[in-house]
C-alpha cells in the first residue's frame, strides 16, 4: 500500500467525521484514595452512572451529596490526580453482551481477559435492573440434572431455583459447582461462573477443567480477582446475571454460580465504609440483605407467554468454622430457596461430597425431579436420618434387635452408594437403577468394601440388559411393572454373577 | 441540633443582608457571629457560597472563557448574547483565560457545564473516532 493511498483514505475519514457541539457536565476530582474518588459538579448525575476519567479510566457515582459525589474507580486509581476532570456519560452502568461472549473469559466490566481478542457486540445490558414481576414468572418443574448422586436424589435442583452451597473452606463447594457445570453437556443449559476474590491459579484450574471437559462451549467466566479493586468485585455477579438475562430473554436456560458471596459481601463492606456509610453488624452497611436480594431475585423461570427460558442460581457462602449463624450466611439462607451444607468432619471421614443430609433442603426442587426419581429416593432421606440416629445409638451398647441392625446396615450402603469422586458425574438414569438397587433391598447382602464396585458393575450390566426399563425412564420418567420386571431380573442375575 | 451547613450559614447571611441593609454594621454583625460560632476557619468556603447564592438570585452568570489568544470584542459580544439567552440570565460576566495548550478555538465553563469548542477537543473527539471504528 502506497503512502499515497493512505492518507487518500485517511482524508475520506475525516470528511465523514463530525462532531456535534454538546454541553457536557463536568466535574473535578477533589480527592481519590483506595479506589474512591470525591468528585465536585456533576451536579445532574444520576445514581450508578458511569464517568468518564480524563486518563480514561472508568468509574461509578454511588454517593450523591449536597456537593460531591462518591465516585469507585474500575481499574488503576493510582494514575488519577486530584483536579482531574471527570465526565458524566448519562449511561447507567452496562455491559456489552453477544452470542460470541460463549466460551469466554471476561472481567467485571465485560472486557475480555482471556487474550482471545476482542467480543463483537452490537447490544448492551445494564448491570442492574429490577427482577421480572410475579406475572411472567411461571413454578419450578423442570430439574437441573448436577450428576452429583446425593444432590439429584435428596437436594433436588429445578430450573429457576436458587440453592445456596454452604460450607467451610476446603469442602468441595467449589468441586460441586464446577460438576454442575461439567454435567450440563447436551442438556440445553447456558453457565456463568461467576468467580468474585478467587485466586487467578483457581480460576485457571477450573477453566482449563472445562476447557478439559467440553464444557467452555457453553460457558462464560466472569472474574474478579482478588489482585482486583473492590469495586469490580462489587460488580461483577450483576454484570454475571446481566449476561444471564442476556440468554435467558431468548428464551434459554441458564445456570449461574457466584463463587462465593461472602468475598462479594466483604468487597461491599470496603466500598461502602470508604464512602463513609454508617457500619452495621459485623461493620457491614445496612443495605448488604438488598446487596443480596436484589440480585438472586433475578434468577427466575419466566412462563411461556413471556418468552420462556429460566436463570438458576447457585451462589456459594464460605463460613468460618462450621458457624451458619453469622451475618452473611443467615441472610443468603433467607433469600434462597435451600441449601446444600457442606461440613468438614464429613469431608475427612471420606463421605464425599460431604453434603450434610441433614441440614440440606430443597425448598422447590422436588417438584421438579422425574418421577422415577422421586419414587425411589423417597424413602432415602427418612433412612439416612434414622440411621444417623441410630448409628450413635449403636455405639453404646452391642445388642441390637435385628430390626435395628437391617436398618444400620441399609444406612451404611446408601451413605456407600451417595459417595462420588470429583468430575464423574452420573446419569440420571444410572442414579435410578442404582437407588432402587439400593432401597428395594438387593445390596443388602453385599459387603460395604465391595459396594461401589457393584454399583459399577450394575450400571454397566443394566445398560446392556434392561433396554426397556432404559428406554421408559427415558421417554416416560417412570418405569411400567414389565420394566420393573425386567430390571429386578437383570438386578438379580448381575447379583448371582458378581458374588460368584 | 441539627448541625448547620456552610450553605445554610450563607444563605442566612443572604437573606439578613435583604432586610438589614448591606451596611458596615450588617458585616462587621456577621463577622461577629462567626466569631462567636467559631466558623472564621470557614469563612472562604461561607463566602464562596455566599457568591454563588448572590449571583443565583441576582441573574447574574459567570462564565470561565479559555482561549488561546483574547477574543475580539464583537465575538464577546455574541457570546454573551447566547449564554443570557441559554441560562435565562440578566447579566454575564466573562471570566477570561489563557491557555496555550487549547490550540485553537475557546472553551466556556458556566459552573459545572462545560462547552468545548477547542481544537484539542476536536482532534481528541477525531482520534477516537478514527480508532473505534476497526
Amino acid at each position: 500500500m502506497s503512502t499515497h493511498h493512505i492518507i487518500e483514505s485517511l482524508k475520506r475519514e475525516i470528511e465523514n467525521f463530525s462532531t456535534q457541539i454538546k454541553v457536557e457536565k463536568v466535574g473535578k476530582v477533589l480527592e481519590v484514595f483506595d479506589g474512591i474518588a470525591k468528585v465536585s459538579g456533576l451536579s445532574d448525575i444520576k445514581s450508578s452512572e458511569m464517568v468518564a476519567f480524563q486518563n480514561g479510566e472508568t468509574g461509578v457515582a454511588l454517593n450523591l451529596e449536597e456537593d460531591t459525589v462518591g465516585v469507585i474507580i474500575f481499574g488503576d486509581f493510582s494514575k488519577i490526580k486530584e483536579g482531574d476532570e471527570v465526565k458524566a456519560t448519562g449511561r447507567i452502568l452496562e455491559i456489552p453482551v453477544s452470542d460470541d461472549i460463549l466460551g469466554r473469559v471476561v472481567n467485571a466490566i465485560g472486557i475480555p481477559i482471556d487474550g482471545k481478542g476482542t467480543i463483537k457486540s452490537a447490544k448492551t445490558h445494564p448491570i442492574e435492573k429490577v427482577a421480572p414481576g410475579v406475572i411472567t414468572r411461571q413454578s419450578v418443574s423442570e430439574s437441573v440434572a448436577t450428576g452429583i448422586k446425593v444432590i439429584d436424589t435428596i437436594i433436588p435442583i429445578g430450573r429457576g431455583q436458587r440453592e445456596l452451597i454452604i460450607g467451610d473452606r476446603q469442602t468441595g463447594k467449589t468441586a460441586i459447582a464446577v460438576d454442575t457445570i461439567l454435567n450440563q453437556k447436551g442438556q440445553d443449559m447456558i453457565c456463568v461462573y461467576v468467580s468474585i476474590g478467587q485466586k487467578d491459579s483457581k480460576l485457571r484450574k477450573i477453566e482449563a477443567r472445562l476447557e478439559e471437559g467440553g464444557a467452555m462451549d457453553y460457558t462464560v467466566i466472569v472474574s474478579a480477582g482478588a489482585s482486583e479493586a473492590a469495586s469490580l468485585a462489587y460488580v461483577a455477579p450483576y454484570t454475571g446475571v446481566a449476561i444471564a438475562e442476556y440468554f435467558m430473554e431468548q428464551g434459554k436456560d441458564v445456570l449461574i454460580i457466584y463463587d462465593d458471596l461472602s468475598k462479594h459481601a466483604v468487597a461491599y463492606r470496603e466500598i461502602s465504609l470508604l464512602l463513609r456509610r454508617p457500619p452495621g453488624r459485623e461493620a457491614y452497611p445496612g443495605d448488604v440483605f438488598y446487596l443480596h436480594s436484589r440480585l438472586l431475585e433475578r434468577a427466575c423461570r419466566r412462563s411461556k407467554e413471556y418468552g420462556g427460558g429460566s436463570i438458576t442460581a447457585l451462589p456459594i457462602v464460605e463460613t468460618q468454622a462450621g458457624d451458619v449463624t453469622a451475618y452473611i450466611p443467615t441472610n443468603v439462607i433467607s433469600i434462597t430457596d435451600g441449601q446444600i451444607f457442606l461440613e468438614t468432619d464429613l469431608f475427612y471421614k471420606g463421605i464425599r461430597p460431604a453434603v450434610n443430609v441433614g441440614l440440606s433442603v430443597s425448598r422447590v426442587g422436588s417438584s421438579a425431579q422425574i418421577k422415577a426419581m422421586k419414587k425411589v429416593a423417597g424413602t432415602l432421606k427418612l433412612d439416612l436420618a434414622q440411621f444417623r440416629e441410630l448409628e450413635a445409638f449403636a455405639q453404646f451398647g452391642s445388642d441390637l434387635d435385628d430390626a435395628t441392625k437391617r436398618q444400620l446396615e441399609r444406612g451404611k450402603r446408601a451413605v456407600e452408594v451417595l459417595k462420588q469422586l470429583q468430575y464423574a458425574p452420573v446419569k440420571t438414569e444410572h442414579q435410578v437403577v442404582t437407588l432402587y438397587a439400593l432401597t428395594k433391598g438387593f445390596m443388602d447382602d453385599v459387603p460395604i468394601e465391595k459396594i461401589k464396585e457393584f454399583e459399577n458393575g450394575l450400571v454397566d450390566y443394566s445398560e446392556r440388559n434392561a433396554k426397556v426399563f432404559f428406554k421408559e425412564i427415558k421417554e416416560a420418567k417412570m418405569w411400567s411393572d414389565k420394566g420393573e420386571e425386567e430390571l429386578k431380573k437383570v438386578i438379580t442375575d448381575f447379583k448371582t454373577s458378581f458374588s460368584n | 441540633m441539627a448541625t448547620l451547613s456552610n450553605n445554610n450559614i450563607a444563605q442566612a447571611i443572604y437573606l439578613a443582608s435583604k432586610t438589614e441593609g448591606r451596611s458596615e454594621q450588617f458585616f462587621s454583625n456577621v463577622v461577629r457571629f462567626l466569631f462567636r460560632r467559631r466558623l472564621l476557619s470557614k469563612a472562604p468556603d461561607i463566602l464562596l457560597r455566599l457568591d454563588k447564592i448572590i449571583n443565583d438570585k441576582e441573574g447574574r452568570v459567570v462564565a470561565k472563557v479559555s482561549s488561546r489568544s483574547n477574543l475580539n470584542e464583537k465575538m464577546k459580544e455574541e457570546l454573551v448574547h447566547a449564554l443570557a439567552k441559554r441560562y435565562a440570565a440578566k447579566e454575564i460576566v466573562l471570566d477570561e483565560h489563557l491557555d496555550e495548550k487549547l490550540l485553537g478555538g475557546f472553551k466556556v465553563e458556566v459552573g459545572d457545564e462545560v462547552i468545548d469548542l477547542t481544537i484539542k477537543n476536536r482532534i481528541g473527539k477525531l482520534q477516537e473516532y478514527l480508532t473505534s471504528r476497526v
